[in-house]
């Protein structure tokens, strides 16, 4: 056992690094402070706007605020938040407005109004 | 004239048996390297107030977590994080708890994308790389830190804004503001300072990973590591929650430590071998090292000579090899650090940038290069040292 989960663990991080080519997020593959995001999102449930510290409470990050990783993690909280809040019948709207390492700003909305979550701002 | 202090023998008699006492790292179930690690890490984790951030389970990468009550879960980790973190830095069963702490962290990261970092991870890896040392097994640390530079490497070496700088110039000047990039980056061609500092970083993290496979090259992958995370700690202010603490401190897991009482010798005929054996020798709590006077002096006129392994330092820079192989000058560093993350953000920048700054200085060689040079004390090899001393102490 001490050397095969210290041999499992590895194997799995070397498949994550490969992984992560082929998709946008970075879980488990060593990519610390690889990306600047900064974002600011508004969220409606049950057509009231949160206010930031019930925004906080349901996202558990702020409505404003920077991250240091791929923004599909961001994206990722937001949408599984809403995901699993929809199971129990809450109706949410959320824009974020966000930028990668200072960028043009792109915009992505819940629940999805187009067949692409990302859309790009003119 | 007798050696101060225990004798091989003695001294693992001395040590047989781990101390409550929190300085100390002898007679654990690790070899002390690995013990300075780990209590190292569960230090700085004890004084950043770690245990409060553990998680409930939300957004678990494995959705078996949500069917934990989350008050439970969390107090359970938080119970389980505390009680061994504090085992750790009271010696007891080292390698269980370091099991159990790293079990908790990892536990944690998968149970929770709101918790989930690459610093918790790395630093729950340490704790249970550690906790499942075998000895004569291959060094797991090794590959860890191979894998994690690779990883990091990679990304960066295939990412755009790595290649042509966008990253390094937007961190630099819109989120730190960093003054002196800012200065130095307005005298030069357009986003050449950013490009460089990006593949700066992506040579030093790729170049690392096979450094660390060539046994006569691992000290240098050792030094770069180190080097490398001070160099972050010093640009940004910041010790990215645990990730410099788990960083700097796997490379303790790289390197040989003595497993004998190391001899020192000292000219006692100088005041300053008095001074620096008295100072010394109170604060070597494991009795690492064996005290002799010298009673032959080599040509090289030192006053004071330290024996560790197969090398010979002497003068300034074997002060500083008595600092380096005295797991105190880690503890108190870790918690020097840790300690200043309960100050207002720009205080605690500047002062962690002190005191990594500082030790960086005081404890590598070209500060004791430079006080050898001035106060003539030259340089040594192990081939200029008069051997019968060195075989009268350590055969």
């Amino acid at each position: 056992m001490r050397i095969i989960i210290p041999v499992l663990l590895f194997a799995f991080q070397l498949g994550a690094i490969v992984y992560a080519r082929f998709v946008p997020t970075r879980y488990f593959c060593w990519a610390p402070f690889d990306t600047q995001t900064d974002y600011a999102a508004m969220a409606i449930v049950n057509g009231r706007p949160l206010t930031a510290a019930e925004f906080r409470q349901r996202y558990r990050r702020p409505r404003h605020g920077f991250d240091n990783r791929s923004p599909q993690h961001v994206i990722d909280m937001l949408r599984q938040v809403e995901e699993k809040r929809a199971r129990l019948g809450e109706k949410a709207s959320v824009v974020m407005e966000y930028r990668v390492n200072g960028k043009d700003p792109k915009i992505w909305r819940w629940p999805p109004s187009s067949k692409t979550e990302t859309q790009k701002e003119n | 004239m007798m050696p101060e202090g225990p004798s091989g023998a003695e001294a693992r008699r001395l040590v047989s048996q781990p101390s409550w006492n929190p300085l100390k790292c002898a007679g654990t179930d690790l070899p002390k390297n690995l013990a300075i690690m780990v209590k190292t890490l569960a230090i700085a984790a004890l004084v950043v107030n770690h245990v409060r951030i553990l998680p409930d389970p939300w957004l678990p990468f494995v959705p078996f977590f949500d069917l934990f009550p989350p008050v439970l879960f969390q107090r359970t980790l938080q119970t389980l994080f505390l009680v061994s973190a504090i085992a750790i830095v009271f010696n007891r069963r080292l390698r269980l708890f370091s099991l159990i702490i790293g079990a908790t962290m990892l536990v944690a990261v998968v149970s929770s994308k709101a918790y989930y970092g690459n610093n918790k991870t790395f630093c729950g890896l340490m704790f249970l790389l550690a906790g499942l040392y075998k000895p004569g097994a291959p060094s797991f640390f090794r590959w860890q830190l191979a894998i994690t530079y690779f990883g990091a490497g990679l990304n960066k070496l295939l990412d755009p804004d790595w290649q042509n700088g966008i990253f390094f110039e937007n961190w630099a000047v819109n989120r730190l503001h960093q003054s002196w990039y800012i200065a130095l980056d307005s005298r030069l061609p357009s986003m050449l300072l950013a490009r460089f500092m990006c593949w700066s970083t992506i040579a030093t993290e790729l170049g690392i990973v096979p450094f660390l496979f060539v046994r006569q090259l691992n000290a240098i992958a050792v030094f770069s590591n180190v080097l490398f995370q001070a160099t972050l700690c010093l640009f940004t202010g910041t010790t990215f929650t645990l990730f410099f603490y788990s960083m700097t401190a796997c490379s303790l897991a790289l390197v040989t430590w003595p497993e004998q009482p190391a001899p020192v010798f000292y000219d006692a005929s100088r005041k300053l071998s008095h001074v620096a054996r008295r100072f010394f020798k109170r604060w070597d709590l494991d009795k690492t090292f064996q005290w002799a006077p010298l009673e032959a002096k080599p040509a090289s006129g030192s006053f004071l000579y330290v024996f560790a392994g197969r090398k010979v330092y002497s003068g300034f820079r074997a002060v500083q090899m008595l600092f380096l192989l005295n797991p105190i000058t880690y503890f108190l560093l870790t918690a020097a650090i840790a300690a200043v993350e309960s100050t207002p953000a720009d205080v605690g920048a500047l002062l962690r940038r002190i005191i990594v700054g500082g030790s960086l200085v005081l404890l590598t060689p070209p500060l004791a290069w430079v006080l050898d040079r001035f106060s003539g004390q030259g340089s040594l090899t192990s081939r200029s040292f008069p051997n019968a001393l060195r075989e009268r102490l350590t055969g």
